[in-house]
């Protein structure tokens, strides 16, 4: 190794160091040189903030939670509908699907809102958001598990039938093991961007850790520094989990991996 | 007024919002994808420090709320702080794009690396210039693995224009809830702008699914 390549090698293993000891230094001469004021960072040294935001958080994941279970199930039953139906059912499952991928979640959230309050149903907000994400995601997984089971080569379902198994039995023992396992990294970054959507119920009113962020910096009057704090929060959950999601797919032989994503590209 | 005197007004305010939500998503496409090469090259041929950096930017931006995001540069840029502008549509623009850049990053980086170096060095051994190279070897093989996901990104970014109503810029979403309030409760301005959505969507999905299927089959 020469002595370049040596000092390269050195350098790669402490980047992130570096780098890390860069912003640190940025911030502190931000604060020295009152760029950032202290004043308004203070609050969060409070233990009431924390226990005000953690309320916040609490409801951001109980929404994300509910969505979650609720789009897992009708996500697995539409994707296995999507793949298996033919004809005029087979094609308005498809075209259902389509369509919801195809909308902004914000405006399926905006609609269910709406046709909730007309219909009297409910006038809970954050019902309605869970009920938006809920449509939007089952849309999303079901393509996920639609591209899991058409990925398994045809011979498995054949081979599976001249054994005698019955088909609910083929799909139950045969396909879907198989196919969640494939599907795993996808439906982990999906869960990401879920979490990231649940902040959207901010502006349907329903009452999340955006909303408790309002409450708070109208209180104190520091909207930036409140902004990052939560973008921070949002991180910690999420950055995890996409590395969990990349370390399932590189886990992957190469053939399995599955070329469908969620609602932005992974690219590995 | 104008080009459309000859609509109502709540016609030219759709028309308006749909001219905005394509405005958000060509504005912020075209300065992702300047950041996302950007990035993807540094990330690859920079030095450990900037690829650090690079990494940091791809992860923080991609793992947080846009929401989020825009009302940072929302407030950022307002006449209480930096003082730039009060114009939602800026905000907008700098927000999706530096989101969508992060995305970008990741797609161009996974082409660049997608052609083995050893390729360079075949191609390079037969006679052909480090350009000659680059144009037909390397190129034509990474921007097939790079086009597909782009074209899914393109179909992200113009649903993700909704959230700029969010930071109270007017594209498609917002114009709905103009109008309804305007007229009282009317429900169709909410079907009209789900059809606007999708005659921007499903072309663009129609088009990357075929485009995928041209160029699996032509590698």
């Amino acid at each position: 190794m020469t002595a370049f390549a040596a000092l390269r090698h050195h350098w790669s293993r402490h980047g992130t160091l570096i780098a890390g000891a860069i912003v640190a230094v940025v911030i502190v001469l931000a604060f020295a040189t009152g760029r950032l004021e202290a004043r308004k960072w203070e609050p969060f040294l409070l233990p009431s903030t924390w226990r005000f935001l953690g309320e916040g958080l609490l409801v951001t994941l109980t929404v994300a939670a509910a969505a979650l279970i609720l789009s897992l199930t009708f996500g697995l039953l539409l994707g296995i509908a999507r793949s298996q139906l033919r004809g005029p059912l087979g094609w308005i499952v498809s075209a259902a699907i389509e369509l919801a991928r195809a909308t902004p979640i914000l405006a399926i959230l905006l609609i269910v809102l709406i046709v909730l309050l007309r219909t009297g149903l409910t006038q809970n907000a954050v019902i309605a958001g869970i009920v938006g994400l809920s449509i939007y995601n089952s849309a999303v997984i079901a393509e996920i598990v639609r591209a899991g089971i058409d990925s398994l080569p045809r011979g498995e379902v054949e081979a599976a039938r001249s054994l005698g198994l019955s088909y609910p039995q083929t799909m139950r023992a045969v396909v879907l093991p198989q196919a969640l396992a494939r599907m795993t990294p996808a439906l982990v970054s999906q869960l990401i961007t879920l979490i990231k959507d649940t902040s959207l119920l901010f502006i349907i009113t329903a009452p999340e850790l955006l909303s408790f962020g309002r409450s708070f910096y109208n209180f104190y009057g520091n909207l930036l520094e409140t902004y990052i704090v939560i973008g921070i929060i949002f991180f910690a959950i999420n950055y995890p989990l996409s590395r969990f999601s990349r370390r399932l797919e590189t886990q992957r032989p190469s053939d399995e991996r599955l070329r469908i994503v969620g609602e932005e590209e992974r690219a590995t | 007024m104008g080009l459309f005197g000859g609509l109502d007004a709540n016609s030219q305010l759709f028309i308006q919002g749909y001219f905005t939500t394509i405005t958000l998503t060509v504005a912020a496409l075209g300065s992702a994808l300047v950041i996302g090469t950007v990035a993807a090259s540094a990330r690859v041929w920079g030095g450990p420090v900037v690829q650090s950096f690079v990494r940091g930017y791809v992860e923080f931006f991609r793992n947080t709320p846009l929401l989020v995001q825009l009302l940072f540069y929302a407030v950022l840029l307002a006449p209480a702080n930096l003082n730039i502008t009060r114009d939602p549509m800026v905000a907008a623009i700098i927000g999706l794009s530096i989101y969508t850049g992060a995305y970008v990053t990741e797609v161009v980086r996974s082409g660049i690396i997608s052609v083995d170096p050893r390729q360079i060095e075949a191609a390079r051994s037969l006679g052909l210039s480090q350009l000659e190279a680059l144009r037909f070897v390397v190129l034509p093989q990474a921007i097939r693995t790079v086009i597909p996901p782009l074209g899914n990104l393109s179909i992200a970014l113009v649903k993700n224009t909704a959230i700029a109503g969010g930071i109270a810029a007017t594209d498609l979403l917002k114009v709905a809830g103009i109008i309804e309030s305007r007229t009282g409760g009317d429900f169709t301005p909410y079907i009209a702008i789900l059809v606007a959505y999708w005659t921007l969507t499903l072309p663009l999905a129609w088009a990357v699914s075929r485009l995928e299927r041209r160029l699996a089959f032509a590698r």
